[in-house]
C-alpha cells in the first residue's frame, strides 16, 4: 500500500514539473524571441535604445507641436544631451535656427550648429539638414527654410 | 470502480498539471520583472519597439505593456502626455494598432495647431528615433 502511495506521489510531482517548465516555455517564448532580436544588435544601436522613447518625443512635438511647445523641447534637448551626442545637439540647434523669427538669432544657432556638428559648418550640406527638418514639420511655424538660410549670408 | 473513486484517484494528478503550468507562467513575469541589464530595461525595451517600422506589425505585442507603463511613470508632464500621443499613434499597447480617438484626445488637450486624423497619421511615420 505504501509503495503504491509512493508512486503515486512519484507521478504527481513528474507531471507537476513537467506542467512547470511548459508553461514556463509556452510564456517565455515571445519574450524570449524579443530578448533575442535585442540582443543581436550591435554595442552602440543597444546603448541607443534608452534614449530613443526621448528622441521620439522630441520628433512627435517638432512634427506637430506649437510653437511654444517647440521651444520647451528643444531647450530641454539641449540640457539632456550630452555634448558626445554632437549629431542630436546639431540637430536642435537647427530646429531652433528654423523656428527663430529674428535672423541674427538664426545665425548664432546655426553657429551653434556647426560647433556641434563640424560638417554642419559647409553651407550646403547646413541646408540640405534643414530642409530635411522643414519636411518633417507638419505645421507652421517651421515649414520654410529660414531666412538666413535662404539669403546670400556666408556660412556659420 | 465507482465514478467518485476513479475521480479521486485523477483529481492530483489533474491539479498538478494546472497548478504547475500556471507556476510556470508566473515564474516568466517574475523573472522578467526582477532581471534586467542596462540594454535590457523598460526604456530600451520601449525604444526597441520605437525603432521598428511604424508600419510594420509590433514585435513586441503584449510584452512591452508593463515596459510603457513603467517609461510613461517616469516622465514629467507635458513629456508624459506627448509619450501617450506616440503610444497611441504607434498602438504600442494595442498590438501595434493606432488608437486614433485617444491620439485625437490628447492632442486637443496638448492645444496643438492641428489634430486632425491626415496629421495624425503623418505623425504616425514621424514617431520614430
Amino acid at each position: 500500500m505504501r509503495r503504491m502511495l509512493d508512486k503515486r506521489a512519484l507521478g504527481i510531482a513528474a507531471l507537476f514539473a513537467v506542467a512547470l517548465l511548459l508553461g514556463y516555455a509556452r510564456a517565455n517564448e515571445p519574450r524570449a524571441r524579443f530578448a533575442q532580436a535585442i540582443a543581436s544588435l550591435n554595442d552602440a544601436e543597444r546603448s541607443a535604445l534608452s534614449s530613443a522613447p526621448g528622441q521620439t518625443v522630441a520628433n512627435a512635438i517638432w512634427a506637430l507641436g506649437s510653437e511654444e511647445a517647440v521651444r520647451k523641447m528643444l531647450r530641454a534637448e539641449l540640457d539632456r544631451v550630452p555634448a558626445a551626442d554632437a549629431k542630436a545637439r546639431a540637430r536642435a540647434f537647427v530646429r531652433f535656427g528654423i523656428i527663430d523669427s529674428n535672423p541674427d538669432g538664426q545665425a548664432a544657432v546655426f553657429f551653434q550648429a556647426c560647433v556641434s556638428e563640424p560638417s554642419l559648418c559647409d553651407r550646403a550640406r547646413l541646408i540640405a539638414v534643414a530642409e530635411r527638418e522643414t519636411r518633417a514639420r507638419l505645421v507652421e511655424p517651421g515649414q520654410h527654410l529660414p531666412l538666413y538660410l535662404m539669403s546670400g549670408h556666408p556660412a556659420p | 470502480m465507482t465514478r467518485a473513486r476513479s475521480l479521486g484517484l485523477v483529481w492530483p494528478y489533474l491539479l498538478a498539471a494546472v497548478v504547475g503550468y500556471l507556476l510556470g507562467s508566473i515564474a516568466v513575469l517574475a523573472s522578467a520583472a526582477l532581471g534586467g541589464s542596462s540594454s535590457n530595461t523598460p526604456l530600451a525595451r520601449v525604444g526597441f519597439a520605437l525603432r521598428e517600422s511604424p508600419e510594420a506589425p509590433l514585435p513586441a505585442a503584449g510584452i512591452i505593456d508593463g515596459d510603457v507603463q513603467a517609461v510613461r511613470s517616469s516622465l514629467a508632464l507635458p513629456e508624459r502626455e506627448v509619450f501617450d500621443l506616440v503610444v497611441a499613434v504607434r498602438g504600442l499597447d494595442n498590438g501595434g494598432t493606432s488608437d486614433w480617438k485617444r491620439a485625437e484626445q490628447i492632442c486637443q488637450a496638448l492645444t496643438w495647431p492641428r489634430c486632425d486624423r491626415e496629421a495624425l497619421t503623418q505623425l504616425k511615420e514621424r514617431c520614430v528615433p
